[in-house]
């Protein structure tokens, strides 16, 4: 699927590293074919992603493959590379059988649903029946919830096999799953660095090829910041989009369910399966979901300057100091896409945005020291044995809980002890209000806004662990649109250098409220005619080599 | 802290009421625009008449139990990000209302009917001690 450009973005050259213009893979298949897998990540370096949702779904159809082949094939990547990257908590026993189930319908004729044989990651905070869910905290180890999140049962309605759960900063506080309390997620792109958080389990998973697609969460961007860091595509929904009934809350006014995925259009697609108003959560949103899978148009059939009249904001603040020049480089290669492509860009202002970051960790850790006060080992969870009640409390949240999440609830504790509410919690929902009225204006005169998912590329595994505020810095491209509650999408966009291949770096697009719609399409298009970027990552391109 | 860390922490510009609409030329630099971010020192300018946290105390308010290690480490960081929670004394915020949450949607609740959950055999077996059919929690102490 090339593209139709007349004249390819020549720009581009001058910001991607010149090593990625030829991205080298092995011809060698990974797998014998005996062992079919639809993307063939020996491809072609020019070609853009397909959705392997829809291959999926046409295989299957078609008899071309049975979906226990599929899921098998799955299953021998990610236990081969699970051992380097060390994505998920918890894997599920039933994958197989499962698949069976569907190739027992399509035997028979029957209709399967559009998820149907789609191996699905879903992050350690949202509950599945049957398989333990530990928001990746000791004080939940061996958690075994009654009952499937909505998001978890929409998937598995559709067909969707859930095949284990993945590693995250403990109940999302965090960027890179160091917090974690069992183990720390690596990025497919270079091992030694981290996958972003805390959606980082959920990421790298997708990125490696270990599962189709992947639900995470995000709250102050720990879907959209691993996808960057992890070269997929990550889609935060607009608040009350998905239901969050089953997600394990941090931060109830800020918190959304994301997916991911290795194109736009299966990202969409998980999007569709899990949208719609929930009767169990109340911040569901009635709005209507239109069927975001019904506008991915071939990039063949594109005319040229497909977007034309599209007018995009970049926003000013978050392409200053502090942003990596190989970072501003990507986005600036971006830019030149999207005008090539017919946009109409100009440069907008956000003012009061650099308050959102501390807003945003007022409001969190406050509204976390509230939510997590559930976690006290009486009714679920770790308990150590006390004589007296309160210190059953206070031990058993003492040795379940890491220290990041202890100091947010002490944070959380102060900013809302009396007296204080006022300077903190108060001021900071007033922020919210002057944030939400700044992105208004900006998406009155613009369809879109775009900026950089986080100001670097993935760093390194241990650098920023005992530097709070430098950790927190990094999600002021992120923060603000949590606290305005809009939809937003992360692609890859380009490389930076580092790592044996180098290091993807995504564009955020970020819509008005519940217009994923135009995300996706724009997205989309984005993605079909980037030329010469091939996001997959040398530990799957390669083989299984070392 | 690190350097990309400080460069966040700026003192911060009253909220204005317009968005600057520039149309980018191909010559236009990004590095040469002012930075929004201003360097401010880390003595804020901005310590408020506040009590500064007290992490013992906001400890046992948490019912978390912290050991003196503990509390050794986690003040100064704690005391640190408050500070830096301190930037927002200095915006003026009068006669702007509190957002609780994004959406602006009128209330959305389902009729308060209870429904038997069908699973209780398995929140049951989560509980850490059980004795039928009371969860077991040793005595409360009364504090004064």
């Amino acid at each position: 699927m090339l593209s139709t450009l007349h004249h390819p973005p020549r720009s581009l050259s001058r910001f991607l590293p010149s090593k990625s213009k030829t991205r080298s893979f092995h011809t060698k298949p990974i797998l014998s074919s005996s062992h079919p897998i639809i993307e063939q990540p020996h491809a072609s370096s020019t070609s853009p992603p397909q959705s392997q949702i829809l291959s999926i779904r046409h295989s299957l159809l078609s008899r071309h493959v049975t979906a226990t082949q599929l899921a098998e094939s799955y299953l021998t990547r990610l236990k081969l590379t699970e051992p380097q990257l060390n994505s998920f908590l918890h894997l599920s026993n039933n994958v197989l059988k499962e698949a069976q189930a569907i190739d027992e319908k399509i035997r028979r004729n029957e209709d399967v649903g559009p998820l149907a044989g789609v191996l699905v990651g879903v992050k350690d905070n949202i509950c599945t029946v049957g398989m333990p869910s530990t928001a990746g905290s000791k004080v939940l180890e061996n958690y075994c919830p009654p009952f499937d999140a909505t998001a978890v049962k929409r998937v598995k309605e559709l067909g969707g096999i859930v095949v284990g759960k993945t590693n995250l900063d403990e109940f999302g506080m965090g960027s890179t799953t160091e917090a974690s309390a069992f183990q720390v997620t690596a990025n497919p792109w270079d091992v030694s660095r981290v996958p972003g958080g805390s959606s980082g389990g959920s990421a790298a998973a997708v990125s490696a090829r270990q599962c189709v697609v992947s639900l995470g969460s995000d709250t102050g961007g720990s879907v959209r910041q691993p996808a960057s860091f992890c070269g997929v595509v990550g889609l935060k929904p607009t608040y009350g989009r998905v239901s969050r009934f089953g997600l394990m809350a941090y931060a109830s006014s800020l918190d959304v369910i994301g997916c991911f995925g290795s194109s736009v259009a299966d990202a969409g697609i998980l999007l569709n399966a899990v949208s719609g108003h929930d009767r169990l959560d109340a911040t569901s949103s009635k709005q209507e979901v239109p069927d975001f899978t019904s506008q991915f148009v071939s990039a063949t059939l594109l005319e040229s300057k497909p977007l034309k009249g599209l007018r995009v904001g970049i926003i000013r603040e978050t392409l200053d100091n502090g942003v990596d020049t190989g970072v501003k480089s990507a986005i600036l290669g971006a830019v030149s896409h999207l005008e090539e492509l017919g946009c109409t860009l100009s440069e907008v202002s956000l003012p009061s945005f650099s308050l959102g970051l501390p807003a945003y960790y007022i409001l969190a850790s406050s509204e976390s020291s509230s939510n997590l006060s559930r976690y006290d080992g009486v009714r679920y969870g770790n308990q150590v044995v006390a004589d007296e009640l309160n210190a059953l409390y206070e031990d058993s949240r003492a040795k379940g809980f890491g220290s990041e999440v202890k100091m947010r609830i002490l944070m959380g504790t102060y900013a809302l002890s009396a007296g204080y509410y006022d300077a903190y919690y108060k001021r900071a929902q007033q922020v919210r209000t002057l944030i939400q009225k700044s992105f208004k204006a900006a998406l009155d005169e613009n369809d879109i806004l775009i900026s950089p998912a986080a100001p670097s590329a993935a760093y390194k595994i241990g650098e920023k662990k005992n530097d709070p505020l430098a950790m927190y810095a990094g999600d002021i491209m992120t923060v603000n649109v949590n606290l305005a509650g809009l939809p937003a999408l992360v692609l890859p966009c380009g490389f930076v250098e580092g790592g044996p291949a180098g290091l993807p770096v995504g564009l955020q697009m970020i819509g008005a409220a519940f217009d994923e719609e135009k995300l996706l399409k724009v997205g989309h298009i984005f993605e079909q005619t980037l030329q010469d970027c091939r996001f997959v990552p040398p530990l799957v391109a390669d083989g299984f080599a070392q | 802290m690190g350097s990309r860390g400080l460069l966040l922490l700026k003192g911060v510009a009253p909220p204005s009421n317009y968005i600057f609409n520039y149309t980018r030329t191909r010559s236009s630099s990004w590095s040469s625009k002012t930075p929004i971010f201003r360097e401010c020192s880390t003595t804020t300018a901005t310590t408020s008449s506040l009590e500064p946290p007290d992490v013992p105390r906001l400890a046992e308010t948490a019912r978390i139990s912290l050991s003196p290690h503990e509390v050794d480490e986690f003040a100064p960081k704690i005391r640190q990000v408050i500070d830096w929670f301190g930037q927002l004394q200095a915006v003026d915020l009068n006669s702007v209302d509190p957002a609780i949450r994004a959406d602006n949607e009128t209330e959305n609740l389902r009729d308060d009917s209870p429904e038997t959950f069908e699973n209780r055999e398995a929140m049951i077996a989560a509980i850490p001690s059980y004795e039928e059919p009371y969860i077991k929690v040793p005595k409360v102490l009364n504090k004064e």
